[in-house]
């Protein structure tokens, strides 16, 4: 085997310098789809066509990674009536997204140790006797009460409905990623998903 | 070595970067939440604009007052990081609430007084020359400047997550709240009472919200100080009796409504306790550093 003329080499390299802009400007590119997340909502989900809903404050745009849940918490005031709309990086994070809207609710528990006390003498030993407090400690647990769920509605990526009394609530997220297409590393898994949530006094209807 | 057997190494290394290394061959995960692969969820909060709040006050009231607001010519008298920011949380509530209830010559005083305690903070993006002109010329219209003065309150609370300034937030956010329940209490005498007792009963979710929002910010002292007092009033509402009901029917629009039907019976005695407790607070942020006992 001869080796290439220092001309064909200059060739070769000339023809690298393209092939590494390329992916220098992929790289950038990520990152700053990345860095651009903020704003994602506000220029990627399609406001409701009726005007009398307004942009609430609570919108919200963020990267997101494939297989891994991601919510938004925020608050609905009651009679009001919300849309909230989803939109997201389909070729990151695949044409679907599984969305949730679940309760965040503080119930209490009524909380007892149980086991009962051992009683204990004025040098610190215990007499073999025992007893149990009556002291119970009122706690509260927080528990997720689901009240709808996208895949129970052909995997839509809009809602609108009416709030009777004020709550919390989270938006949850997931996303499967891109089908038939091997997936990458998972550092490159990531994309921007926005959360439009629009608001309006809930109206009455009729005459 | 020559240059020449640089090239194939080079493209190599390329292309393994471009490839997927051992997860190339990796199954998609399941589309569905709360199963599968036990990987810890992103949690974000939120909080809601005091428009949303006055707004339906306005609806019950109708009238705003200005001396119901902190005076904004204390707004140069907080000197530390800490009342800085708490003011800076009350002061952009009065905005909004002046806006709200079109209380025109307030809306350009509390601007200016935000500004100034913005600007403290670094936000000097967030009140420009051009946003008070566009305030001022909107004065008389009252929809426009409630939209201005909510972009204006968004903006800052945008400005202040990107910079990563999470405890100055949380003490923003704070100080907005209490001036939003106060503003909302101090309203009370003029409604109905049992819309009144109701409507204070449905901010438990605000008021949790706001303790599960700043709990990643605890270690702050400050942060941790003010979440033990809101704390205090969490058990003030916890010791209220709540009914949940399923809601019947669809809602006035049509649309379905999202989730159970909430009463929370509120006694004179627990409503007093709240307000209590929220003005004693409110009195406390609201000090200024030059005032004794600050």
């Amino acid at each position: 085997m001869t080796s290439p003329t220092p001309d064909l080499n200059m060739t070769r390299y000339l023809l690298l310098i393209p092939i590494l802009l390329l992916l220098g400007l992929a790289q950038a590119g990520e990152a700053l789809a990345q860095s651009t997340c903020t704003d994602y909502h506000k220029f990627n989900c399609q406001r409701a066509g009726d005007k009398r809903w307004s942009q609430n404050g609570q919108s919200k745009s963020a990267s997101i990674q494939v297989g891994r849940e991601t919510e938004l918490n925020i608050i609905i005031y009651s009679g009001q009536d919300y849309r909230i709309s989803v939109c997201h990086d389909t070729k990151v994070l695949g044409e679907d997204l599984a969305i949730r809207l679940v309760e965040k609710v503080r119930v209490p528990r009524e909380q007892t140790d149980g086991a009962p006390d051992p009683i204990i003498d004025e040098d610190g030993n215990r007499t073999g006797t025992t007893r149990t407090v009556e002291d119970p400690e009122r706690m509260f647990v927080e528990v997720e009460k689901v009240l709808w769920d996208n895949t129970e509605h052909d995997m839509a990526m809009e809602v609108e409905f009416s709030c009777a009394s004020t709550k919390r609530i989270a938006v949850q997220i997931m996303a499967a990623g891109s089908t038939g297409k091997p997936r990458r590393d998972k550092q490159f898994d990531i994309g921007c998903v926005g959360i439009l949530i629009e608001h309006m006094v809930t109206p009455d209807l009729g005459f | 070595m020559q240059p020449s057997h640089l090239f194939p190494i080079g493209v190599v290394v390329l292309l393994a970067a471009c490839g997927g290394g051992d997860q190339a061959e990796d199954n998609a995960p399941a589309l569905v939440i709360g199963e599968g692969e036990a990987v810890s969820a992103t949690v974000l909060h939120q909080m809601p604009t005091p428009n949303e709040l006055f707004v339906q006050v306005k609806t019950l009231s109708g009238q705003g007052d200005r001396s119901y607001l902190n005076p904004a010519s204390q707004a140069d008298r907080y000197a530390t990081l800490r009342s800085r920011a708490i003011a800076f949380g009350v002061y952009s509530t009065d905005l909004v609430y002046a806006s709200t209830f079109q209380l025109n010559v307030e809306v350009a005083r509390y601007y200016l007084a935000t500004k100034k305690l913005a600007e403290s903070l670094g936000l000097t993006t967030v009140f420009t020359d051009a946003e008070f002109i566009r305030l001022e010329s909107n004065l008389t219209r009252g929809d426009s400047l409630e939209i201005i003065s909510n972009e204006v309150y968004m903006n800052a609370y945008e400005k202040l997550e990107e910079a990563d300034m999470g405890p100055v937030l949380t003490l923003v956010l704070i100080g907005g709240w209490v001036e939003s329940m106060h503003l909302m209490m101090v309203h009370g005498a003029e409604l109905d009472e049992v819309v009144t007792r109701q409507r204070v009963a449905e901010q438990r979710s605000t008021l949790e919200h706001l303790i599960a929002l700043s709990e990643s910010e605890s270690s702050d002292p400050d942060v941790a100080e003010l979440r033990y007092r809101l704390s205090g009033i969490l058990d003030l509402y916890d010791s209220m009796n709540t009914q949940r009901m399923p809601h019947k029917g669809r809602a006035a629009s049509g649309r379905m409504v999202l989730g159970d039907d909430i009463l929370t019976e509120v006694t004179a005695e627990r409503y007093q306790a709240i307000h209590a407790a929220i003005s004693t607070l409110r009195a406390e942020l609201i000090l200024t550093d030059d005032q004794p006992n600050a």
